[in-house]
């Protein structure tokens, strides 16, 4: 078993701004470019009308006031109304199109994550807590709403408002332009050294932030143990930990990312004063008149507003990359069972199964789970796996499902290696009742579908009756229609796993495993689903786990597995003659129950 | 708890609702607030000095001036920015500490909270309300307040200063401010139920997403990838269709609103120009007043993005306080925790049903008295009520009807916390935390010590519980983590670590429901055997399908539809005849394979040969035992399946 990741342990950091997580996220603009156009043309039009406004005034006092000029004032005035006009049914298309924008992109963004973590094996869900696989779903691409819709596309206007007005600057007077840009260095110091330590402390940020989510969600898992056990003191101080480290450094990383203002607006100021005092010294060939340095001083004014919001631009950008990193660093992990790019699908299973002295161990290197296993399987033989508890039995039956590939050896299925077919076509043909029953949140009725979509409600009775599931079914208060809770919490352990049954049955696979399947199950009901598993047994390959032997005395085989390898394999017959294992297996379950003749003679 | 919710509070506005978790931090608002007022005064100064530099020093030539005010200028600015970044700060941390109690709070509440509670509410959507709701709060708090607090001052001042210079343009500037009010009004009453809509559609996405995390397993055996993605499909759209109707009660309104604030340099053009013209008012008046215009224009045109906030953080209160306010149906007893319950346990007609299905009884009259130290065994179809009886123990449910009385004293006045700590219950969903297995064991022990109890300890627990062997076998041993929930172990490893877990919280009633059933009967056997050992005076309620686990107890229940159908020792039931002597036999039968036992004589260790013989027997003997059919069906068609499907 690999080391795991629980909510207390930090995910590894990157140093460097990836310039590759900025060109993934254009990527998804990509499919918008029309559309991102036309929202541009749109804010470019806003930004010419507020241009126009400033120079309006300039109008009326420079013209129309001078020469009382009335007719020229209510032309002014039509013409400021359209552009009023104008500018707010662009105002109105923004709004909703940029919205639209930064959602679909959202959408895709959700979308691929989450089809991505379906294509990932058990093993990556089995290694962390599940919380933080689910922030970055939900929570992460969320804060990436406002910085890559309304964000981007005022930045884009802001660079255009910086243009222009640059222009205007060195059209009115070159030196002074010139001049003014003096301090702009110390402004990109400033920016780039905030911006070091901004990344980090947002990325120890996003971290802590993982761990909570992941803290708070099992807690809200676990709260039937916690409660159970009377620890809900000690949960709460550990939360409160988890809480507080949140806090702590969300406030070191605003503290960091709210300079950036102050950093600007001082160099502005001083850039404003510098100005000033080349206008009126004359300093450095500056020759200006009065009129032209006020003028300057209103378009500093203009040039610095941009740079505002460009800096907070970046500043989100900053913040919204230790997110995007977490989002594309999880696409990015590779499913580790992915179809060969030759694999064709397998044709309609007859059943046979064949291991070629199979090893299978985890990680390179590491302990073998299982070692030359090797057996061979005609179709429609039911095979019996029995053994201690971590022997290897669940592992075999997921190297069927290719849930894992081997490590050695191979497996075949109608004499097909599994890795050369595709998955799809392979496991919809297995059907895996698995130890763990898990009920989704729906109806009952949905769930058993679940087995196969295009079920019809005959189909679905017919299951249920069949696994012996239909009589506590029609109990429940509105029979199939009844809604479940997620993982069932409203039906017992032993009602979940017949649903779960019933799933299979419906599903109706070529090859069946049974894995565990009726632990929960009382005698009485599992008597009477013995009738439906034999059923489903018939002419289909199947591989059952049971530590109840009733279930696997009736095996075409029975395989003893112990550290992982086969160690015994026969009929229950032939294998109680050999009086091995299995033998003695069946004899300390037999002493168990060891009869008291006494007490059935009495009877 | 920061804050008791009570009932006075559901009548409060959002705002007084959510003080007393800030009011701690009330000194950071008040000095927020004073940095807040100094900073205005100082924006102030600014357009003065550099009124100031034009008229003395650019119009005048006073050239020796210039010096004091340019570094006047700049100073002013540089300590502006810095107070301002200084209120910026207490804001933020006033937030994060509001919100730290809240979620506190709710991290408490939550597990004052029942079975019942957990059974209907989906963990994705309670993450909802400990994540991006309270989000909603903070952003407000630490940020919306003081920009509010912006746009008002801002608004305010430049009024007064219009005022004082021509009261005319400035009532006519004025008078469009109502409209722009009404249509910010109309625009955050339409945005409320939106924001609500937007945030239960986040919470249902949540929920779609955490069950597929969950039950990944079961997706890919059934390959149900597509399915899962369609469903994700469904959700997804839903939360960006929320968001554009919340994009589209923008666009009706805001452009409203900023062509009114637009208006405001029309009417200044207009109005300003003809006052002007007709000699009623100054061009450096008409100057001053543009110069001024932004700072009544700006609130107006933010005042409909704030009002959104505002809302935002309106509807995501009315989630938080709904999962504060729920009252919990177990509530806690007066009184402090006691050290030690003895055992004796007795239920007195007790009854029970869950509260939102009224009608079915999941126990009916249920009585029944042991003694401390005794065992008990409880046997019964699945969904008979097993579980919710022994849960009724631990208090996570409280009787409809009747009684159940822990040492004599009724469960509902034990403080909760006693009765838990001495009450453990291996539950039948066996729920690892993702932790190294030492912690998980150690994880109820602590309560009492603090510090985790040692390591030998722990060993000895792990194997009584059968555990030992497999954890050691695991190249981390005790130090594995385990993923939650204990996935990537099997069944019968997750029960025999809860066992152990259950154990070293050394309870006075140990409560095993269900727990072997995955643990091969050879482990079982010497688990009876280590608990017999050591369980001395604890009191041990059994849950189990195999008669195997049960057939010691001094009591046995047989429960059927939510009642006792039988009760006694394992000899008495077995003379009975009834109920539990025929799934006894069956077992029996089941256990020997009765088809298809080799020949019989030939084992030497049964001293039983006759055994199936005896049950044929007496299936015969018993009358109308339909079941005993039902053994002798199956048997037949598993022969069948032995007979056509294995051999050719």
């Amino acid at each position: 078993m690999a080391q795991r990741n629980t909510f207390k342990e930090d995910e590894e950091l990157e140093e460097k701004l990836n310039i590759h997580d900025l060109k993934r996220v254009v990527r998804y603009l990509g499919p918008y470019k029309a559309l991102i156009a036309k929202i541009l043309v749109a804010v470019i039009t806003m930004s010419l009308c507020a241009v126009a406004v400033p120079y309006m005034m300039k109008i009326v006092i420079d013209d129309i006031i001078p020469n009382k000029d009335m007719t020229k004032l209510g032309i002014l005035a039509g013409v400021f109304f359209c552009l009023i006009i104008v500018y707010e049914v662009c105002l109105r298309y923004r709004t909703m199109e940029i919205m639209r924008v930064g959602q679909l992109m959202l959408k895709d963004m959700r979308r691929d994550i989450f089809t991505h973590i379906q294509t990932l094996p058990f093993s990556y869900f089995d290694s962390r807590p599940h919380g933080k696989i689910l922030i970055r779903v939900v929570n992460y691409v969320n804060t990436l709403s406002d910085t890559l819709s309304s964000g981007l596309i005022s930045v884009i206007s802001d660079v255009f408002t910086l243009f222009v007005t640059l222009i205007i600057m060195f059209v009115v007077n070159w030196t002074l332009a010139l001049w003014s840009l003096i301090l702009v260095p110390l402004l990109i110091i400033w920016v780039r050294v905030l911006q070091y330590f901004q990344r980090i402390a947002y990325q120890k940020l996003s971290n802590k932030q993982s761990n909570l989510n992941a803290y708070i969600h099992e807690s809200i898992a676990g709260v039937k143990t916690t409660q159970t056990f009377a620890r809900e003191k000690q949960q709460y101080k550990i939360f409160q930990e988890q809480q507080g480290s949140v806090r702590d450094h969300w406030m070191k990383a605003v503290h960091i990312q709210f300079l950036m203002w102050p950093g600007v607006q001082t160099v502005s100021t001083a850039t404003l004063a510098f100005v000033y005092f080349l206008g009126v010294t004359h300093f450095g060939g500056v020759g200006v008149t009065t009129g032209v340095l006020i003028a300057f001083t209103g378009y500093l004014n203009n040039f610095w507003n941009p740079i505002i919001n460009i800096g907070n631009f970046y500043n989100q950008l900053i913040t919204a990359s230790a997110y995007l990193e977490r989002i594309f660093e999880t696409m990015d992990v590779k499913p580790e069972i992915t179809d060969r790019p030759d694999a064709k699908p397998i044709a309609p299973i007859h059943g046979k199964v064949d291991f070629n002295d199979v090893v299978f161990r985890y990680e390179e290197g590491g302990r073998n789970i299982l070692n030359l296993v090797d057996f061979h399987v005609e179709p429609g033989q039911t095979i019996a796996l029995v053994g201690p508890t971590g022997a290897g039995k669940t592992t075999i039956i997921s190297l069927l499902s290719r849930f894992y590939d081997v490590s050695e050896g191979s497996v075949e299925v109608d004499g097909k290696d599994v890795r050369d077919v595709t998955l799809n076509s392979l496991r919809r043909q297995m059907g895996v009742m698995l130890q763990d029953t898990f009920v989704f949140s729906g109806t009952v009725k949905e769930n058993i579908r679940y087995g196969k979509l295009d079920a019809t409600d005959a189909e679905i009775v017919a299951a249920a009756k069949a696994v012996s599931a239909h009589e506590f079914i029609e109990e429940l208060p509105q029979g199939y229609e009844t809604f479940v809770e997620e993982r069932g919490s409203t039906l017992s352990a032993g009602q979940r796993q017949l649903i779960a049954f019933a799933r299979v049955m419906l599903a109706d696979p070529r090859i069946l495993i049974l894995d565990e399947a009726t632990s929960s199950i009382d005698t009485r009901t599992e008597e009477a689903l013995q009738a439906g598993i034999n059923k489903l047994l018939e002419g289909r390959t199947s591989f059952v786990i049971a530590h109840r032997l009733s279930t696997i005395e009736n095996a075409d085989k029975i395989f003893y597995i112990d550290r992982g390898q086969i160690m015994e394999q026969g009929t229950h017959a032939e294998l109680l003659a050999q009086r091995g294992m299995y033998w003695r297996l069946y004899e300390s379950q037999y002493a168990m129950l060891k009869v008291n003749e006494a007490e059935l003679k009495k009877a | 708890m920061y804050v008791t919710p009570t009932m006075k509070d559901q009548a409060k506005g959002p705002l007084r609702w959510i003080w007393p978790y800030a009011k701690p931090d009330a000194g950071r608002v008040i000095a927020a607030f004073f940095l807040f007022a100094i900073e205005k005064v100082l924006i102030l100064a600014i357009p003065i000095i550099t009124g100031l530099v034009v008229d003395e020093v650019i119009v005048k030539g006073e050239h020796e001036k210039l010096m004091p005010y340019l570094g006047a200028l700049i100073a002013i600015s540089a300590v502006r920015v810095f107070i301002r970044y200084g209120y910026q700060m207490f804001m933020e941390r006033f937030g994060q500490n509001a919100v730290y109690r809240l979620v506190s709070d709710e991290f408490e509440k939550l597990h004052t909270l029942d079975f019942s509670y957990f059974n209907h509410t989906r963990i994705g959507d309670i993450m909802s309300r400990m994540t991006s709701d309270t989000d909603a709060i903070r952003h407000f708090l630490s940020w919306v307040t003081y920009n509010v607090g912006d746009a008002i001052v801002m608004f305010g001042s430049a009024l007064v200063v219009m005022y004082t210079i021509d009261w005319r343009l400035a009532l006519a500037l004025t008078a469009v401010t109502p409209i722009i009010f009404v249509l910010a009004r109309l625009m955050a009453k339409n945005a409320h139920p939106i924001f609500y809509a937007i945030r239960n559609s986040l919470a249902r996405l949540n929920s779609m997403v955490e069950e597929n995390i969950e039950g990944n397993r079961v997706v890919k055996a059934f390959v149900r990838e597509d399915y899962e993605t369609e469903k994700f499909d469904e959700h997804n759209d839903d939360f960006m269709d929320k968001n554009m109707d919340l994009a589209a009660n923008n666009a009706k309104y805001i452009p409203w609103l900023d062509g009114f604030s637009f208006g405001l340099q029309l009417i200044l053009i207009i109005f300003g120009g003809y006052l002007v013209l007709s000699g009623n008012m100054s061009l450096g008046a008409l100057v001053t007043f543009d110069g001024f215009l932004w700072m009544i224009e700006n609130p107006l045109r933010q005042a409909g993005w704030l009002l959104n906030d505002i809302q935002r953080f309106n509807a995501s209160c009315i989630k938080i306080r709904r999962l504060l306010n729920v009252t919990p149906r177990v509530q806690e007893a007066e009184g402090e925790p006691e050290d030690r319950i003895k055992g004796d346990v007795e239920f007195k007609d007790v009854s029970f049903a869950f509260p939102d299905d009224p009608k079915h009884p999941v126990l009916s009259d249920i009585n029944f008295k042991i003694l401390a130290g005794s065992k008990v065994g409880i046997l019964g179809e699945t969904g008979s009520g097993k579980s919710t009886l022994v849960h009724l123990i631990a208090r996570f449910y409280d009787p409809t009807f009747g009684e159940v009385l822990i040492d004599g004293k009724d469960a509902e006045r034990w403080p909760l916390e006693t009765l838990r700590s001495q009450v453990a219950i291996v539950m039948q969903d066996t729920f690892l935390f993702s932790d190294t297995i030492e912690e998980n064991i150690a994880f109820g022990a602590q309560r009492q010590t603090g510090d985790r109890p040692d390591e030998h300890f722990i060993r000895h627990m792990a194997a009584v519980a059968g555990a030992d062997d497999f954890i050691r076998a695991m190249p981390q041993g005790y130090n594995t983590i385990v993923g939650e929930r204990g996935v990537g172990l099997s069944g019968g490893q997750k029960q025999r670590l809860s066992l152990a877990r259950a154990l070293a919280d050394d309870p006075s009633i140990l409560i095993m429901d269900d727990t072997t059933s995955a643990v091969d009967m050879e482990t079982e056997a010497e688990i009876q055997t280590h608990l017999r050992e050591m369980a001395g005076q604890k009191t041990v309620f059994t849950i189990a399908h195999r008669i195997s686990s049960i057939k010691d107890s001094d009591l046995i229940l047989v429960l059927d539809r939510g009642r006792i159908v039988e009760r006694g020792t394992h000899e008495d039931l077995v003379a009975a005849h009834g109920r539990y002597w025929e799934i006894y036999r069956k077992q029996l039968g089941l256990q020997a394979g009765v088809g298809t036992f080799p020949d019989s004589e030939e084992e030497p260790n049964r001293q039983d040969g006759s055994e199936a013989a005896v049950t044929d027997g007496s299936a015969e003997g018993h009358s109308g035992s339909s079941a005993t059919g039902a053994v002798g069906g199956s048997t037949e068609s598993s022969t069948d399946v032995d007979g056509d499907g294995g051999r050719h």
